[in-house]
């Protein structure tokens, strides 16, 4: 395969970002930004541009990391290479005491 | 490499890139004469606001701080000041004259709308003559205050955008230069990081302490800000939650390795130091670059992943993406499409190159795509209700 189709800030990453639309099924390829490494993956769903997909399967509850951070808790079970969102990852911030 | 532009040295000394005669209404009520005079003299811009009557205490100080800030600005030569009362629009006039500029005040009260226009055109017309008898000298685009700020993110904008904004931030500070960023919204989620890029522990301390204030407002109104960080833009971009916003959004930073940040300041206070400041500060865009303004910002680096359009009457706005179907979608507002980031086509150092030759062309005279299209917004912030 040529081109990568999304992009992995740290190594310990959950998720990768799309960098263009990928369709449900299709084979892609991820770079890491750190250090150029590679990796492969069949997308579950269909991801659009700069939306994330995952990267190995999460476990509801969960942290969910990107940037080598948490941005959050999945409160769904999410197979790998599925589209990761507002459906089923939460911040863990601004909730309601 | 430092980058030479043309710029107007104003009487203190700092460096301005634009050259307008600023009519500053004190209050709602006198932004009809100040708009009837920028509409008469040619070279003058109406800084038009709604507030600006029974505000009291820090609220107000924030209301005279920041009029006098952008009257103050270096990409003014000189200003007229108009509010119903005289007082309070001597106060704005005395803090704007601290600079050495022309400045002349006018109170409507006693004379009506239409001898207020007469005799504030008349003041603007010598202001005019005065301001376009200036002319530039050769200077370093890191001579000037620049203010970065990102809107309308998405995952574009922590790939690419602000690590390239950065890198720009790095080149500035390191030619001795000064850049603000701010937000103290949009850093929730990553402020333990972000507390790590402070000079001192006193001054990451005390973002740390302005940061969990801010919390405690949010928390005491009984709400969250679910629907608003990240905004509709934002999750329709792919960022998910504020963590995630907020991860990105600090990469305006720069690598601390590189860079640190040297002051925390209040809202519209203007830098002491070269080097890079954190401003406390709102995160909605005409809020922020008027804050800017009002710390004495020549420029402004604005980063958007789906497609912010924002401008200021007096500051320029550069405007960056990563985001390609943005570049594509919304081209006659950005300026530099760094969207080849993400292809791996350019390295985040060229991706800087490119937006400091564009700063550069702005500061040599070049109108930005936001000057072009007439997007002003001039936006006050507000601490709490007038009396």
């Amino acid at each position: 395969m040529a081109y990568h189709k999304f992009l992995v800030h740290e190594k310990k990453d959950s998720v990768g970002v799309a960098i263009t639309d990928i369709k449900k099924g299709e084979f892609v390829k991820g770079v890491f930004l750190a250090d150029e490494g590679v990796l492969n993956i069949t997308a579950a769903d269909s991801i659009p541009l700069g939306h994330k997909i995952a990267l190995n399967s999460i476990k509801s509850g969960e942290f969910i990391i990107e940037y080598g951070e948490k941005i959050g808790r999945a409160f769904k079970d999410i197979n790998q290479g599925s589209w990761v969102h507002t459906h089923n990852l939460k911040s863990i911030h601004w909730v309601k005491k | 490499m430092s980058k030479k532009i043309l710029a107007y040295k104003r009487e203190n000394g700092s460096l301005g890139i634009r050259n307008y005669v600023a009519i500053i209404p004190v209050d709602d009520l006198s932004n009809n004469a100040a708009e009837s005079v920028a509409k008469i003299i040619n070279g003058t811009i109406a800084l038009s606001h709604p507030y600006g009557r029974l505000q009291f205490g820090e609220d107000l100080d924030l209301h005279f701080r920041t009029l006098i800030g952008n009257g103050a600005n270096p990409n003014v030569a000189a200003a007229i000041v108009i509010g119903i009362e005289p007082n309070w629009a001597k106060k704005i006039a005395d803090g704007i004259a601290q600079t050495g500029k022309p400045v002349a005040y006018f109170g409507i009260e006693g004379y009506g709308l239409l001898k207020t226009i007469e005799r504030a055109s008349r003041k603007a017309k010598e202001f005019v003559q005065f301001a376009t008898a200036q002319e530039k000298t050769e200077a370093n685009l890191a001579d000037l205050i620049i203010s970065f700020k990102c809107g309308e993110s998405d995952t574009t904008s922590g790939l690419a955008g602000n690590p390239t904004a950065g890198r720009v931030a790095e080149h500035l500070v390191n030619e001795g230069g000064t850049v603000i960023i701010g937000e103290t919204s949009e850093t929730t989620g990553a402020e333990h990081i972000l507390a790590q890029h402070f000079a001192s522990k006193e001054l990451s301390d005390k973002y740390l302490q302005i940061h969990r204030n801010y919390l405690k407002i949010i928390e005491a109104s009984g709400e969250d800000l679910l629907g608003s960080q990240p905004t509709e833009g934002n999750i329709a971009g792919g960022l998910t939650t504020i963590e995630e916003k907020a991860l990105g959004n600090i990469q305006k930073a720069g690598r601390k390795e590189k860079i640190l940040i040297q002051s925390v300041l209040d809202l519209a206070e203007k830098p002491h130091t070269k080097g890079l400041h954190f401003m406390d500060s709102s995160s909605a865009a005409a809020e922020y670059i008027t804050l800017m303004g009002a710390a004495g910002a020549a420029l402004h680096l604005f980063i958007t992943g789906q497609g912010n359009i924002v401008g200021n009457p007096i500051v320029p706005v550069i405007k960056i993406t990563a985001n390609p179907k943005t570049a594509a979608e919304m081209s006659e507002h950005i300026d530099v499409d760094i969207s080849s980031v993400l292809t791996h086509e350019i390295n985040l150092d060229q991706a800087a190159d490119k937006v400091l030759d564009a700063l550069t062309a702005a500061a040599r005279g070049q109108y930005t795509a936001a000057e072009v299209l007439g997007q002003q917004e001039f936006v006050l912030t507000r601490l709490y209700p007038s009396a």
